[in-house]
């Protein structure tokens, strides 16, 4: 049906993907506008990229240096990460581009064919699509052979990278309606700390010594991944003959049926309301301080806290975060630590998770951010900023203290000497006291804001990396330095030290309240403003 | 010294951001018992006036009392006395209702069985009790404006200052936030709010203060500002209608509206 008006109409102006490709570029430009940091960053990102694609593309071209058998199993599992890493990555930093959210153009008069090519076109302007187009690239130079491979190589490089593409969009777009919802969300900012942790895996396995042999475990990979589609395409390129023809035509294949998905996806996800106002209810429980505390502010600040460390996807990725840190420096500690004596052992593990769960509230009123005012219209003196404090601190000291003896425990165990849990649950605790009192003034000093919707790649609001970084890597060069009184003696034999590390934690955490308290209250309106900055 | 009657009177109150001067020498008073409207158009420096007379913004320059207190001289006697809902209705979202009711009461030092008390009562009467265990982060709009009033009324302050109560607040949730507030200042407390809704204003301020770029332009009893004419026309006449283009006029948007056959 024709609308009223003769102009608006389909079919006068052709919307075509160039428009999407102009709104991408509108919107990159219209992000960065007045805002030198945001330029910095950018010209970072891009000079990054850059350099990724080219050194990547060299890379790749120099795999004709080695076997025909290594290259095209390097190439297999490369392929296979760019596939991986296209579908998970947009995910983790979902909400990054506009175009990318197709609720965004619900309204506007396309076709889902118009909306399908739009956006795929807008996908793959940026630099870092770009980049990964070029390394992917560098596997024709590194394994193509003649003329005829040559091009069929770069037929099935691009179908192999707009597979890529493809998969990402129909990834994002069948959970768009997920990610639209406050549980959705939370759930998603929870597992970016596991897929950071597999990320560590290999890592930890070469750190470990478990791989005997790389070029076995090259060949033991490849050969899983032979029958994926980014085996297929390494192959296709390496043989360029009739089987790269076979292979091509899979992978277009292919494409064709992620591209159906997508379609069926996004048709859905444009009509499906958000569902997630319906929430359910939740149990009243405070924890336990909160119950035994007296009446007051102490109480009511210990138990929101609490509650938030349960509640708020930020606050369970921060204690997964810290523990998971913790497992992975003891354990690549253990791997290459072989002459170190049986205490270093036991008590570095736990003076390293004492600092790392210190160091998560070296900005204790960013996850309050926008609602801390209910607060800053409640305190009236540096002492109720004292108590605030207080507060997060024992809640923090709750969860903290019992951990941080389980983990001496297994620590100590592991170091084959179970006397050894007491000098280091001791020393941590002493550890986590200081942490605290750091964190107490790094709070007040560099607050920042936490944002609400987390990603895998920044821990701040944007234009505030800068001062995120100076307040965690403040806290813990300070923690560090003020614990090394009770550490060094400890860990050099003087294990009777560890007995003054508790009282020397406390001073220290009591120190660093008294003089935050009297900062906040000096400051709180720069402290609200810092903390809830748009994000 | 500072009249007993005026709840709240500042004096000389700047505040620039930058260049920008947002606030630039208010004088705002506010009698003491019943409505104050504060309006203005958007960019007027309400919110910011507002966020300085509640000390959570400090002024470069000038002095807010309220009842007589220096808002940023003696802060502990003005915050017990005083109830804040600022704009944007940022709350702790994983709180429920309930828990952020009590968190509140609690936070001021009231007795815990008696916040617990209070807190029942306004649910009630905020009609929230179906939704008190739910995390605010899943409220609407409205019951967020409500939950955020019962919490500001939750330690029974003398001046209550809300901005924008009313905005994106359905009529049935509006009508219960008139309702409560008008029960609280029958007993001569004072409400001042920030609104748009000029008729919400006329129906029930007694007294008015209307800023424009930074200034007071008028301030004075309701009768007195609109002065025979109704809000909205001398509201428009003292701001000017100014950034409308020509709204009467027959130029440009000849496209607009059905096509002549």
């Amino acid at each position: 049906m024709a609308g009223r008006d003769p102009l608006v109409n389909a079919g006068t102006v052709r919307v075509g993907p160039m428009v999407f490709v102009r709104l991408k570029l509108r919107l990159v430009a219209g992000n960065l506008r007045g805002s030198t940091q945001r330029l910095l960053g950018f010209v970072f990102t891009t000079i990054a990229a850059l350099l990724f694609g080219t050194v990547g593309f060299l890379m790749m071209s120099s795999l004709r240096l080695a076997s025909a058998d290594v290259a095209v199993e390097t190439v297999t599992v490369l392929f296979t990460v760019f596939l991986v890493g296209w579908a998970i990555v947009p995910l983790l930093a979902f909400g990054v581009d506009d175009t990318l959210d197709p609720s965004r153009l619900a309204l506007f008069p396309l076709r889902t064919g118009q909306l399908v090519t739009g956006m795929f076109a807008a996908s793959i302007t940026g630099v870092w699509p770009l980049a990964s187009l070029a390394v992917t690239a560098g596997a024709v130079a590194g394994l193509a052979t003649g003329i005829g491979g040559v091009l069929l190589g770069a037929v099935v490089v691009l179908l192999h990278f707009a597979l890529c593409v493809m998969l990402s969009r129909l990834v994002t777009t069948s959970l768009s309606g997920i990610l639209r919802t406050r549980r959705g969300r939370d759930v998603l900012a929870v597992s970016v700390v596991f897929i950071v942790l597999a990320a560590q895996l290999p890592n930890l396995l070469i750190n470990g010594g478990v791989s005997a042999d790389p070029r076995a475990v090259l060949h033991a990979l490849a050969s899983a991944l032979s029958w994926t589609p980014s085996g297929v395409a390494a192959r296709s390129i390496a043989d360029g003959g009739l089987t790269a023809l076979a292979g091509a035509a899979l992978l277009a294949l292919l494409i064709a049926g992620a591209g159906w998905l997508w379609i069926a996806a996004l048709r859905r996800a444009l009509v499906t309301p958000d569902a997630s106002t319906q929430g359910a209810s939740v149990r009243n429980s405070r924890g336990l301080p909160a119950k035994v505390l007296p009446d007051g502010p102490l109480a009511a600040v210990v138990g929101k806290e609490f509650r938030y460390a349960r509640r708020d996807p930020r606050g369970r990725v921060g204690w997964f975060a810290a523990i998971a840190v913790t497992g992975v420096m003891a354990f690549s500690m253990y791997g290459d630590g072989e002459g170190a004596a049986g205490g270093v052992l036991a008590i570095a593990p736990a003076c390293i998770g004492a600092v790392m769960i210190s160091i998560q509230w070296c900005n204790a009123f960013g996850i309050d951010g926008r609602s801390l005012w209910m607060n800053a219209v409640a305190y009236g003196s540096d002492r109720d900023w004292r108590t605030d404090i207080a507060g997060r601190h024992l809640a923090v000291a709750t969860i903290a203290v019992p951990l941080l003896l389980l983990l001496a425990a297994v620590a100590a165990l592991l170091s084959g000497d179970v006397g050894w849990v007491v000098p280091a649950a001791l020393t941590a605790w002493g550890v986590l006291g200081a942490g605290l009192g750091v964190g107490a003034l790094t709070s007040v000093l560099v607050p920042y804001t936490v944002p609400e919707r987390l990603n895998a790649f920044t821990g701040a609001a944007p234009g505030q990396g800068g001062i995120a970084f100076v307040a965690s890597f403040g806290a813990l060069i300070c923690t560090g330095l003020l614990a090394l009184p009770i550490v060094l003696p400890v860990l050099l034999g003087l294990t009777w030290v560890s007995a003054l590390a508790v009282p020397y934690g406390l001073l220290l955490s009591w120190g660093g309240r008294r003089i935050a308290g009297k900062i906040a209250f000096a400051r709180y309106p720069a402290l609200l403003q810092a903390t809830s900055v748009a994000t | 010294m500072a009249d007993i009657t005026e709840a709240v009177r500042t004096r000389g109150l700047v505040k620039r951001f930058g260049q920008q001067v947002a606030v630039g020498g208010v004088d705002l008073v506010v009698p003491q018992g019943g409505f104050a409207g504060l309006v203005g158009p958007n960019g007027a420096g309400k919110t910011t006036t507002l966020s300085m007379v509640t000390g959570l913004l400090r002024p470069d320059d000038g002095s807010v009392h309220i009842g007589g207190a220096d808002v940023w001289r003696d802060q502990g006697a003005v915050k017990a006395r005083i109830g804040v809902l600022p704009e944007g209705l940022r709350l702790f979202e994983r709180l429920s209702g309930r828990e952020l009711l009590s968190y509140n009461g609690q936070l001021r030092g009231i007795p815990k069985a008696e916040v617990d008390r209070r807190a029942e009562e306004l649910l009630n009467v905020m009609a929230l009790t179906g939704s008190a265990d739910k995390l605010v982060v899943d409220y609407s709009t409205g019951m967020r404006k409500k939950i955020g009033l019962a919490a500001a009324l939750l330690h029974n302050p003398d001046v209550l200052f809300l901005d924008e109560p009313f905005e994106g607040v359905d009529p049935v949730s509006a009508n219960t936030l008139v309702e409560v507030l008008r029960r609280y200042t029958a007993s001569g407390s004072t409400v001042v709010f920030s609104s748009h809704v000029m008729e919400l204003v006329e129906r029930l301020c007694d007294w008015v203060s209307v800023m424009d770029r930074g200034r007071i332009v008028a301030q004075g009893p309701l009768d007195e500002v609109r002065a025979g004419r109704s809000l909205n026309e001398a509201f428009l006449a003292l701001v000017g209608a100014r950034g409308d283009g020509d709204p009467a006029g027959r130029e440009g948007l000849s496209w607009l509206g059905a096509t002549p056959s």
